[in-house]
């Protein structure tokens, strides 16, 4: 199976966020950017069908400006991916997802690809459009949100459950399809010291993302919540009491319940 | 005058899903007259789930009464949209912020060339634009988007607008475009659907409240109290990592960085200290309470409400008050 998974560098989680100058979007200056969360997932996925059915590939592809977006397509390699391909391109394509999803599928259209995996969203913007909008491009059916993907080489389908509003559902898919995995069901592995050191060398595929054509969602404004002013502490001197005097705050300050 | 505004519609069975409603609720605030709002049912069962709709709600329902989608993936549901929205020339679509929704909104963008967001908190008109705010790095920033152009498509945050109500207009039903499904898209199905781990109550991101439980707790028999808890509510129970990777209780119900993200309008966590890595999943809840034995736990500086004490006692006391006043 020629599995192509498609990867984002986003902040480490413990990054503190601070506000550009001009007040709409995250100030990248310091920030350490890395393959993690969804992404990591759909890596992992990626090398856990790869190791299950016989003769697979895994390509790695990634968007986005130097130097942050060939460490992350380094660390897919570093975990098992065969080949990588880096779409160099700047924030007129990386902050708009359809124009993201648009460079993936130009780059994805001409390679051999019977599943295309990549995270139920990014890591950062959470926006959750460049699956949908890829598969759409592609012309392939997509599905956010999986959790424990199978695949049945003698039916030739991909079975998957996924937790939704609706409850958990489960699914039978035949290929070609794109899949957006929810974050971490799968533990993913870590790389070992000698595949990160090969890592460094691999060859990467670099193409440069197309000019952008549609109009892009202008950012206005990025804001950081005003810090909690701390918790409101509840006196009491009995149990009873402090049900009490809560349940009437619910209802009376905060109107979470009738 | 301004265009309609375009809501795709969430079957299950012959009814909406609630996230329709809300969705509908939302594009009636950004039209003049709330009957410039075109509702699109597509299903097996979409026509009673039409008339079931403009009985209480009035307002135009476009209908593609279509056996093959009952299951199919959300892909298969853009052509119809698409379709529907050039018909009834609808320049903003609104959907619930399901997974379907939000599988939706980025397909039609991708079909039109479009503008689009997920999970939007807020939108509103700006002119010849649509303003949305949403919640970006699980909770922990908010971004405004502008989104101009000829056509946009946003999802909304489950639970952050009220469902529809009261009558908009006459109640209209139509045909939607019979346009063609492209077989591929109808080959994947949905073979079943069973109610989310935890039984009875609601799904864990789809709840308006949730009940964790911690460390605090003890033992894996003591999370009985917190189920108690959320049962008296109508809640859903969700867990601290500690307790999932001690196999208290499923994965699937792990709150934070590497569980799942929620925001329902009361969040009570009961035992937990507040670990970042659970923070980040659970910080933009409405209203927060924490019930611990340390006064010094990091859970306090987010909560909204603190009851510092011995939740063995505070949460079956608590439990018995909400009994009590909701009469059951």
């Amino acid at each position: 199976m020629e599995i192509v998974v498609c990867v984002r560098p986003v902040p480490e989680a413990e990054t503190r966020l601070r506000v550009r100058a001009d007040g709409r979007a995250l100030d990248p200056d310091g920030v350490k950017f890395v393959l993690a969360g969804y992404d990591e997932s759909a890596v992992e996925q990626a090398l856990l069908l790869k190791e299950s059915v016989p003769g697979s590939r895994v390509h790695a592809v990634a968007l986005g400006p130097p130097p942050r977006t060939e460490e992350v397509l380094r660390a897919a390699i570093a975990l098992g991916a065969d080949a990588a391909t880096w779409i160099d391109a700047g924030p007129e394509v990386l902050d708009d997802p359809i124009a993201t999803a648009r460079a993936l599928a130009e780059a994805i259209r001409g390679a051999p690809h019977d599943l295309v995996l990549c995270g139920k969203q990014s890591g950062d913007r959470e926006a959750g459009l460049v699956g949908p909008a890829l598969g759409e491009l592609l012309g392939i059916p997509d599905f956010g949100a999986v959790v424990e993907l199978r695949f049945d080489p003698a039916a030739g389908r991909l079975t998957f459950r996924r937790p939704t509003e609706a409850g958990q559902e489960l699914w039978e898919a035949p290929l070609p399809c794109l899949i957006g995995l929810q974050q971490a069901w799968n533990d993913p592995r870590t790389a070992k010291l000698p595949a990160i050191l090969r890592s460094r060398k691999a060859p990467i595929a670099k193409i440069v993302a197309p000019p952008v054509s549609a109009p892009t969602a202008a950012a206005e404004r990025f804001e950081l919540p005003a810090p909690r002013a701390g918790a409101k502490m509840i006196e009491f001197s009995s149990p009873q009491e402090a049900a009490e005097k809560l349940v009437r705050l619910l209802r009376e300050e905060a109107k979470v319940f009738p | 005058m301004t265009p309609p505004v375009l809501v795709l519609g969430e079957l299950a069975g012959d009814r909406v899903v609630p996230a329709t409603l809300e969705a509908i609720g939302v594009a009636r605030s950004l039209v003049g007259d709330p009957a410039d709002v075109v509702v699109l049912l597509a299903g097996g069962r979409a026509r009673a789930a039409a008339e079931a709709l403009t009985a209480f709600l009035g307002g135009t329902v476009r209908v593609r009464d279509e056996p093959s989608l009952d299951g199919a993936p959300a892909a298969a549901f853009a052509p119809v949209a698409s379709a529907t929205a050039d018909l009834v020339g609808a320049r903003w679509v609104v959907v619930g912020g399901t997974t379907f929704g939000r599988d939706l909104t980025g397909r039609l963008a991708a079909r039109w060339n479009a503008l689009a967001a997920n999970g939007v908190t807020e939108a509103t008109r700006d002119g010849d634009a649509l303003r949305v705010r949403r919640p970006v790095f699980g909770g922990r920033a908010t971004e405004t988007l502008r989104l101009g152009g000829e056509r946009a498509v946003v999802s909304i945050r489950p639970h952050a607008f009220p469902p529809a109500s009261g009558p908009a207009g006459p109640a209209r039903i139509e045909a939607a475009p019979a346009v063609e499904i492209p077989a591929p898209l109808l080959a994947a199905r949905r073979k079943s659907v069973e109610p989310l781990a935890t039984g009875r109550g609601p799904g864990l991101t789809d709840a308006s409240i949730v009940v964790s439980g911690g460390r605090g707790l003890r033992t894996p028999e003591n999370f009985r109290l917190v189920e108690e808890l959320a049962e008296s509510l109508g809640a859903a129970v969700g867990a601290s990592r500690a307790v999932t990777d001690a196999g208290w209780r499923p994965a699937s119900l792990q709150v934070g960085q590497t569980g799942r993200a929620v925001s329902p309008q009361l969040y009570i966590a009961v035992g937990i200290s507040g670990a970042i890595q659970h923070l980040v999943g659970m910080v933009s809840s409405r209203v927060i309470v924490a019930i611990n034995s340390d006064a010094s736990a990091p859970i306090f500086k987010v909560a909204d409400y603190g009851i510092v004490g011995d939740l063995f006692q505070v949460v079956p006391a608590l439990t018995a008050e909400i009994r009590r006043v909701r009469g059951a």
